[in-house]
């Protein structure tokens, strides 16, 4: 079996964070990632761009914040076009139904409210029929001491038994600001398994689930629905050919 | 004391890593750092059954052993290790071997420490 390419689509660099994007490049390529998606919050005004150079992907992404459920599917279409990767900063009851009631939305990252996990049976039901993931921080595992390390320990037990119930997608993201707040990763994996996810089960979250998210959002305008798509004929294509 | 018939002996499983950012960090700092993040995260009832001991650590670069059940959740302690002596630091690891021996040579020989200050 061939070697599993991970993404991280959640890394944060300067302006946001504090180390530049090349420094999380080369980090996260020594760590052993495929790919990562710099998802600068979308206050902080900064676009970074993207490339793919020799085998490892740097995806163009937003984190929207937004502190009003009604304006959130606003800036969701105006940001839609712009960016590949599209995740609301969540953590709000009302932002939380929103984002995943918005089939643009590709991830909900940090759902968890001070209340609780942030997700309910009808949430989960929803994330699961628009397809968006919800991702699991690793940076509140890792950074995080004491009580609040607990808190979101437990609402990732939470999230992740609704997960399994409804069949949502979930993903393993580091969210890290700097680049020693990243995590190689079978580290992740690792970290994983303390709130109870299999081993199989992480690894889909940190390859396939990603590459299927960004499989989706690189599919060109000919695309319709799933399994349906336009298919034009290239006559200069046919021609070479021919030849 | 007469030492224990080998298949009397725990599993026991080898992880070589390097730690990244650790410039002038001594086994001691890291040691006591390792036994805090274990003591936070599992507990002193977990970190026991882990049975987790740091072997050798020179140049940034080291040997844990840990029982072989607990492999995810050494891993996961030494995820939750961020800074030493206030600096942050990274432990990554590099491959994991049944014996000290295979630790040592597949993948700590010859290896560099990655530093993110220095452009590769």
């Amino acid at each position: 079996m061939a070697d599993p390419v991970f993404y991280d689509l959640c890394v944060h660099c300067a302006p946001d964070g504090k180390s530049t994007q090349e420094e999380m490049v080369a980090m996260a390529r020594h760590l052993g990632f495929g790919g990562i998606a710099l998802t600068n919050h979308s206050n902080s005004d900064s676009l970074p761009k993207g490339s793919s150079d020799k085998g490892f992907e740097v995806l163009r992404g937003v984190e929207l914040v937004s502190s009003n459920p009604s304006k959130l599917h606003g800036i969701v279409g105006k940001y839609r076009k712009k960016v590949e990767i599209l995740a609301v900063h969540g953590g709000d009851e009302g932002i939380n139904r929103a984002a995943v009631e918005n089939p643009n939305v590709d991830i909900l990252l940090h759902p968890g409210t001070p209340k609780g996990c942030g997700l309910n049976h009808v949430l989960a039901k929803s994330a699961s029929d628009n397809n968006v993931a919800i991702a699991f921080d690793m940076a509140s595992l890792i950074m995080l001491r004491g009580g609040r390390r607990v808190h979101s320990l437990s609402h990732f037990r939470e999230i992740l038994a609704l997960a399994r119930k409804y069949d949502v997608p979930f993903l393993l993201t580091n969210n890290a600001s700097f680049s020693y707040g990243l995590r190689a990763p079978r580290e992740m994996m690792a970290l994983a398994t303390l709130f109870g996810m299999e081993r199989g089960e992480a690894l889909m979250a940190l390859s396939e689930t990603p590459a299927e998210i960004i499989r989706r959002v690189r599919r060109g305008n000919n695309f319709i629905c799933e399994g349906v798509e336009i298919l034009e004929d290239d006559p200069s294509g046919m021609k070479g050919e021919d030849k | 004391m007469k030492i224990l018939p080998p298949t009397q002996r725990t599993n026991k499983r080898y992880f070589a890593f390097e730690l990244i950012g650790g410039n002038g960090v001594d086994r001691s700092d890291l040691l006591r750092e390792i036994f805090s993040c274990a003591g936070s995260l599992i507990g002193d009832r977990g970190s026991s059954e882990c049975n987790i001991r740091l072997l050798d650590f020179e140049d940034s670069k080291g040997v844990v052993r840990c029982l072989r059940e607990r492999m995810d959740m050494t891993r996961a302690v030494l995820a939750s290790v961020t800074s030493v002596n206030g600096n942050p630091v990274m432990v990554h690891v590099l491959g994991i071997s049944g014996t000290v021996h295979g630790a040592t040579k597949k993948y700590l020989e010859g290896c560099t420490v990655y530093s993110p200050e220095e452009k590769p």
